[in-house]
């Protein structure tokens, strides 16, 4: 029997049926609907971290630690140190020196130490505790940073700042590009050495007159930064950005966490962290090797992006085990149909074998009709996925943006997913067919032909 | 020996259920010369269906030989005797079988489909076949619309369509009335006579085989009660 005779005599058949057909068809379209848009999740979502990885230069970024991180170990289990210290090597303090050290390595584009202040950002009235984020020049105009209105400040010395366009929403500000040239003011902590004389000191040091002070700094607005979709142990990260030069000026405490000082070693502090940028990702082995051997701890966001990769692959499979009960049911569906053909088409299998259909022509007779249902239930579901997904991506869009939340594709539709996808539902409807296949080409002429 | 096309010998079927156990035919042997009109008749339950069953490879012996033109159809495999069915022998029954849902035409063409023969080829032959059984004018009818003797030529049509050399007719006028009966046993008749073909046809009506047929078998209970030469 040839090809094209089967596709012709499987859809005849089907639409003799077509109201049980399109059930089960729908049923499969379900099932494929479901499966796709919990694999288009998946995928979507390992897109748009990679994605951004990319735009940000994060493969070309390396984190320093000092060696006694670890103490930060027990409340940021995340920023694990990357590797063991060499044996030989002796602890090193993160301060300018070790800084200038770095800088000079080969491959090494730009470097900066990890500053966060705690500060009250004050705009409009409205006052928000934020830690702001000290970052140069060089870095604002950079490849890590995106605008939604304005740019990175010129110097590291002027009185600028950047704020991000999720902060801007909080003062209730719309338009990005109206608030720039604005002057915003940044209060933050020191140290009142005037409370610390001899007359007071049992009482500042007893807690009830902290040696502490606040102090304003107002600053020009230069730029609106696009909030980061994700969030993560990056380089950049924060909804205020001040040049190095005005954090110099300002009163602050050397250190935005407590933990911080159990860093200290003989009162020096050193940085809580530098951050590396590279010039291509292929120094980052090397790079990281030299850091090491000065004595520090170096991460590689590439290492973690790894890890981050192996996430994914267990959503993507939870996901599609979650797509996969639905096409179990749809599969049933099908054996179902196409067990009641047979009892219905009892004595039409007889005929044919009767005129000469070999076992062989009636199991592909069944087989072609499951696959016909699956190629259909395959097309409308990916369909489906497709425009169900389209919806849920519009609708938490539409309520995230008013949380200041910026546009991100949920769901990542390749090529390969919608063939993939009609392939699967054939493959999966060709084995819902096996039995019934089976069963048709076993049933005895004689027995189908007798009228009485 | 050149010219006995079917020979059956020491043919059993028995047919066995959990309960009880039916010989439908005990050492039954026969033999049918080429081009031979052959009558099947006896009681009900005689065994004549289970004969032609066996001789049609629609079933498989439980001993005995049946070989048919030289090919020894009681040894051959599933696939074999599909393929025996398809163009080594034509079967038509009391019933008509034919499919609800096909035209007579596409009903006709059944059996070139499974010999993989292209779609326009088998609608020319169906329609050559069709008008040989004088039923040129009644192609797109399906099966409900056509009166049981034109339902009886579509299924003589279908059965001859792959120019089988033995045609096998299980009571082809049990369901049709007299005047129409004679008719159909007419065209089996001139088929046999102008075109050769073996038939071999079951049948209740002694006097249509006598008039018709050359050669009477005569079953009891599954074995040969009498064999007659009539012309
Ligand atoms: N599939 C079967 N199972 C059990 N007994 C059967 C089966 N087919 C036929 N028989 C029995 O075999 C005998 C012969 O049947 P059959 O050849 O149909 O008779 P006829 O066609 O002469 O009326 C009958 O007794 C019938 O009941
Ligand atoms: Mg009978």
């Amino acid at each position: 029997m040839r090809v094209r005779d089967h596709i012709g005599l499987s859809f005849a058949n089907l639409w003799k049926r077509k109201l049980r057909t399109c059930l089960t068809a729908f049923g499969v379209t379900i099932g494929i609907g479901a499966l796709v848009s919990m694999v288009s999740f998946g995928k979507g979502m390992q897109k748009n971290v990679t994605e951004s990885f990319r735009s940000l230069d994060l493969f070309n970024s390396l984190t320093v630690f000092s060696e006694d991180f670890f103490t930060g170990e027990r409340f940021d289990p995340d920023r694990r140190p990357a590797q063991p210290l060499p044996s030989g090597a002796s602890r090193a303090v993160l301060d300018d020196a070790a800084l200038e050290k770095i800088a000079a390595l080969k491959g090494v584009d730009t470097v900066f130490p990890d500053v966060r202040i705690p500060a009250i950002v004050r705009f409009n009235g409205k006052d928000e505790f934020r830690l702001v984020q000290v970052i140069p020049a060089k870095v604002t105009s950079s490849r890590m940073l995106r605008f939604s209105a304005g740019k990175g400040y010129a110097s590291d010395e002027e009185d600028s700042l950047i704020i991000s366009d999720s902060l801007l929403r909080q003062f209730g500000v719309q338009e990005p590009q109206a608030l720039l040239g604005k002057k915003m003011v940044i209060s933050s902590i020191g140290f009142d050495f005037s409370r610390l004389n001899p007359a007071n000191l049992t009482a500042a040091l007893g807690g009830e007159r902290l040696p502490f002070t606040t102090e304003d700094t107002e600053l020009t607005i230069v730029g609106v930064a696009e909030s980061q979709a994700f969030a993560g142990p990056i380089p950049i990260q924060s909804d205020v950005f001040i040049p190095p030069g005005v954090s110099k000026r300002m009163k602050k405490l050397p250190f935005s966490n407590i933990w911080d000082l159990f860093r200290a070693r003989e009162g020096r502090l050193g940085y809580s962290a530098i951050n590396v940028r590279l010039s291509s990702p292929a120094f980052v082995e090397p790079v990281k090797k030299e850091v090491a051997g000065m004595g520090l701890r170096v991460f590689a966001l590439a290492d973690q992006f790894k890890e981050v990769q192996k996430g994914f692959l267990i959503l993507n499979m939870v996901l599609a085990a979650v797509g996969m009960i639905a096409i179990v049911v749809a599969s049933l569906g099908i054996v179902n149909t196409m067990v009641m053909s047979i009892l219905e088409r009892y004595s039409e299998i007889g005929i044919m074998k009767a005129v000469g259909a070999s076992d062989r022509d009636v199991r592909r007779i069944f087989f072609f009709e499951s696959s016909v249902i699956g190629f259909i239930g395959g097309v409308f579901g990916f369909a489906l996925g497709w425009a169900v997904s389209g919806v849920i991506n519009r609708v938490v869009n539409y309520f995230l943006a008013k949380q200041g939340v910026p546009y991100i594709a949920y769901f990542s539709f390749p090529v390969w997913l919608a063939l993939g996808a009609i392939a699967f539902s054939v493959a999966v409807s060709l084995a819902a067919g096996v039995y019934p296949a089976m069963r048709a080409a076993r049933v005895d002429p004689v027995r189908a032909l007798r009228h009485d | 020996m050149g010219n006995v096309p079917i020979l059956i010998s020491n043919l059993s079927k028995v047919y066995s259920t959990a309960k009880v156990r039916v010989a439908a035919l005990q050492d039954v042997s026969l033999s049918l010369e080429e081009g031979v009109f052959a009558a099947v008749t006896g009681a009900s339950g005689s065994g004549k269906s289970t004969l032609l069953n066996l001789l049609g490879g629609l079933d498989t012996p439980t001993s005995g030989t049946i070989e048919v033109r030289g090919r020894k159809i009681s040894e051959m495999s599933r696939e074999e005797l599909a393929l025996y069915r398809r163009s080594g022998v034509g079967m038509i029954f009391q019933s008509f079988n034919l499919i609800p849902g096909f035209n007579a035409l596409e009903n006709v063409a059944l059996p070139l489909m499974f010999a993989g023969v292209a779609k326009r080829e088998r609608r020319n032959r169906a329609g050559e076949v069709l008008a040989q059984v004088g039923l040129g004018a009644r192609i797109a009818h399906r099966p409900s619309e056509l009166s049981g003797g034109e339902q009886q030529r579509v299924a003589i049509a279908r059965a001859l369509v792959n120019r089988p050399r033995v045609l096998l007719a299980d009571e082809p006028t049990g369901n049709l009335d007299s005047r129409t009966s004679r008719e159909i046993v007419t065209l089996l008749a001139e088929l046999n006579r102008d075109q050769g073909l073996t038939v071999v046809m079951v049948t209740h009506e002694e006097s249509l085989a006598r008039e018709f047929a050359g050669r009477g078998v005569r079953l009891s209970d599954g074995k040969v009660q009498a064999e007659e030469r009539w012309r």
